[in-house]
């Protein structure tokens, strides 16, 4: 089963990803700070991860530009979630090589269609 | 000021007689010993040049037998050059050295009348003469004076600072009246009152002093009884100093000078005042001019105020403006959040991921989704204005075919009018040029007039979608709207969307595009809108070099028409 890693400090929105997610066989790791979330994905090397940008501690941007300019991680597709919608903000998440952007509110459906999709 | 010297009947003309002849000094005292002449007759030189230099004579009748002539001629035009030389010639013939020296020339045996008319023409001669000259002084003065005034005026015009505008007041002063020292309290120089001290020399600390405490007595003296604008203190007041010449000192007392004094102010705004100093008196002219300037200058300074007190409330309200947006911006996103949640959740529920749903659940799980989408589009719509009007809206211009986005549009939303029972037609012109636009905001635009029709069309009526090329000349805009929207010269691709719905009434057409529209508030919520998609759709199409607009009866339908130019963005900007 692949593993999926959910980094969200809105526990609300990890909990029903993570039901769709193991719904459609995905293994769900959560995490609710942006340490947590890079702290688990060295640990458990996750096949994709979920990220949201504002968070405690660490944001979803740094937490990506860790994982994408280590060669060890950087293969790990990175789905960026966040409230924000501003044009520059996209360009920052692209900057962070995050591979896809998603802005609140989402369709969960297309979470996992997305998640199948970079996972086939 | 001049004074006729006929006119006063007081005064004695003075006559010196230089001889050493008994006979001829006898002969003109007898004639002068009468009416209004002094009279004195000398022949030693030297009594001679302390009587000129002592007393001037007005006529001087020269005897040309006298032996030291030559001498006494030249230093006798030295120290009198205005006065008349009256030569007294014994020979017929008139040495021609003399003439450059003489008045007039008298011959023996020549009599009373003719001497004493000869005297009288001379001095109304010199009379009117100086007359003349010192006329042709005041007008040189006045000429300086209103070239000074002149210069000082276009200076005041020139400017909207008010400490420049007291400077120039100064300047002005200093241009126009020639004084020792000026004595300025200005409000307007610095936030705290400043006495400013324009002056020829260096100032004692004893006279500063003084004229800080004469300062403060004026300004009260000013408001005797009313309330003052500002309370000025001698021992904190601030002094500023411009000194012409610092290296000489003010010796003498402020007292033996003559002053004047004005305030600046215009009705009730009161900018400061003027005191100046000089050591010889005044004249009207020069109080004239001092109240001139100082009067001048107070209307620019109420003009710079008035401005300040705009510039002031500008900032003010681009600062509102700016916190609204960014208000607006934050609340956004913060509402989306849990709104993510309760969607998610919804989602869950209604998939039947958890278990079955009842019909009568599922009807209410419904309507909480379409809430949630509604609020979802309100943010979506609050966060467009507010990034529009912040100008940090990005648009992603390219070659766009408005057929595309029609077909694009009418694909989307023909379910929802299908459930309505409307139905959705096209009247496209087949090739129509490409225009350059963000096909994504003209979506957005077009789906929200699509959407507003559906909204307000009752069941089985049509809802028509038409394009077509049309020159600006072409276009029929009504008088509602004409004054607000003026297209460029050239060719647009103009849009319609067309319903029977129940339309708008004259009065309310314009106000369809404000922020928040109330029009028929109960029945747009009824619909659920936020009053928010005509003013996004107006702003985005004017960021498209477009307009808006639209033709309406009350009960019989709406036409909302669009237009965008053919030409490219970057030509017309």
């Amino acid at each position: 089963m692949k593993k999926i890693l959910i980094v969200d400090d809105e526990q609300d929105i990890v909990e029903s990803l993570k039901f769709v997610l193991e719904a459609a066989d995905f293994t769900c790791y959560c995490a609710y700070n942006g340490e947590d979330g890079l702290r688990l994905a060295k640990e458990i090397m996750p096949d994709l991860i979920i990220l949201d940008v504002m968070m405690p501690k660490i944001n979803g941007y740094k937490i990506s530009r860790l994982l994408k300019y280590d060669a060890k991680y950087k293969n790990i597709p990175i789905l960026m979630v966040t409230a924000r919608s501003q044009e520059e903000d996209k360009l920052i998440g692209e900057e962070t090589g995050a591979d896809e952007y998603i802005t609140k509110p989402f369709e969960l459906d297309d979470v996992v269609k997305k998640v199948e999709q970079y996972l086939k | 000021m001049n004074t006729n010297k006929f006119d006063k009947i007081l005064y004695m003309i003075k006559i010196l007689v230089i001889s050493d002849q008994k006979e001829k000094c006898d002969f003109f005292n007898t004639i002068f010993n009468k009416n209004t002449y002094e009279i004195s007759c000398l022949s030693d030189e030297m009594l001679i040049y302390d009587l000129v230099n002592a007393d001037t004579p007005d006529v001087i009748i020269i005897d040309t037998q006298i032996n030291y002539l030559k001498n006494l001629n030249k230093k006798i035009k030295n120290l009198c050059p205005n006065t008349i030389i009256i030569f007294l010639n014994s020979a017929s013939k008139i040495d021609k050295d003399l003439i450059k020296y003489a008045n007039a020339f008298f011959t023996d045996g020549m009599s009373e009348d003719f001497i004493i008319s000869t005297i009288n023409v001379n001095l109304r001669m010199k009379n009117s003469l100086e007359m003349l000259s010192n006329s042709n002084k005041d007008l040189a003065d006045s000429l300086y004076r209103l070239n000074a005034l002149y210069s000082t005026s276009s200076q005041f015009s020139g400017t909207l600072d008010k400490a420049k505008l007291i400077q120039y007041m100064i300047e002005g002063m200093d241009r126009a009246l020639s004084f020792s020292l000026t004595c300025t309290l200005s409000f307007c120089t610095e936030e705290e009152p400043v006495l400013i001290l324009n002056s020829l020399y260096e100032l004692s600390d004893e006279l500063i002093e003084a004229l800080k405490l004469r300062a403060v007595l004026n300004y009260n003296s000013l408001f005797e009884g009313k309330k003052l604008p500002a309370e000025i203190n001698s021992d904190t007041l601030k002094v500023i100093k411009q000194i012409k010449y610092p290296a000489s000192r003010f010796t003498f007392s402020l007292f033996r000078f003559d002053n004047m004094f004005a305030p600046v102010s215009l009705g009730d705004n009161f900018f400061g005042c003027v005191e100046i100093f000089k050591e010889s008196a005044f004249s009207p002219d020069d109080a004239t001019c001092f109240q001139t300037i100082a009067q001048q200058v107070a209307l620019p300074l109420k003009s710079a105020t008035l401005y300040q007190e705009i510039i002031e409330a500008n900032a003010k309200l681009a600062k509102l403006e700016r916190l609204k947006s960014e208000f607006i911006s934050i609340v956004s996103h913060e509402l989306r959040t849990p709104l993510t949640s309760i969607k998610n959740s919804l989602d869950i529920l209604m998939s039947g991921r958890c278990g079955e749903i009842t019909e009568s659940a599922d009807k209410f799980l419904s309507m909480a989704m379409r809430n949630v989408q509604r609020l979802s589009g309100i943010i979506n719509d609050l966060l467009d204005l507010s990034k529009i009007e912040a100008g940090k809206m990005d648009f992603n211009f390219a070659p766009t075919n408005i057929n595309t986005v029609i077909d694009y549009v009418k694909n989307a939303l023909s379910e929802v009018a299908k459930s309505k029972g409307l139905t959705i037609t096209i009247d496209q012109q087949k090739s129509l040029p490409d225009i350059t636009a963000d096909a994504q905001r003209l979506e957005q635009v077009l789906t929200n007039l699509v959407s507003n029709a559906i909204k307000f069309t009752p069941e089985n009526k049509t809802i028509t979608i038409s394009s077509k090329l049309v020159n600006s000349k072409d276009i029929h805009i009504n008088n509602s709207f004409k004054d607000y929207i003026k297209l460029d010269e050239g060719d647009y691709v103009l849009v319609c969307v067309k319903d029977e719905g129940i339309g708008i009434a004259e009065k309310d057409l314009l106000h369809a595009f404000d922020k928040f529209a109330q029009i028929e508030n109960s029945l747009s919520r009824k619909a659920g809108g936020t009053g928010l998609g005509l003013p996004i759709a107006k702003q985005l199409l004017e960021a498209h070099h477009g307009a808006i607009w639209c033709d309406s009866e009350l009960n019989k339908g709406s036409e909302f028409y669009f237009a965008i130019p053919t030409a490219k963005i970057e030509q017309l900007v």
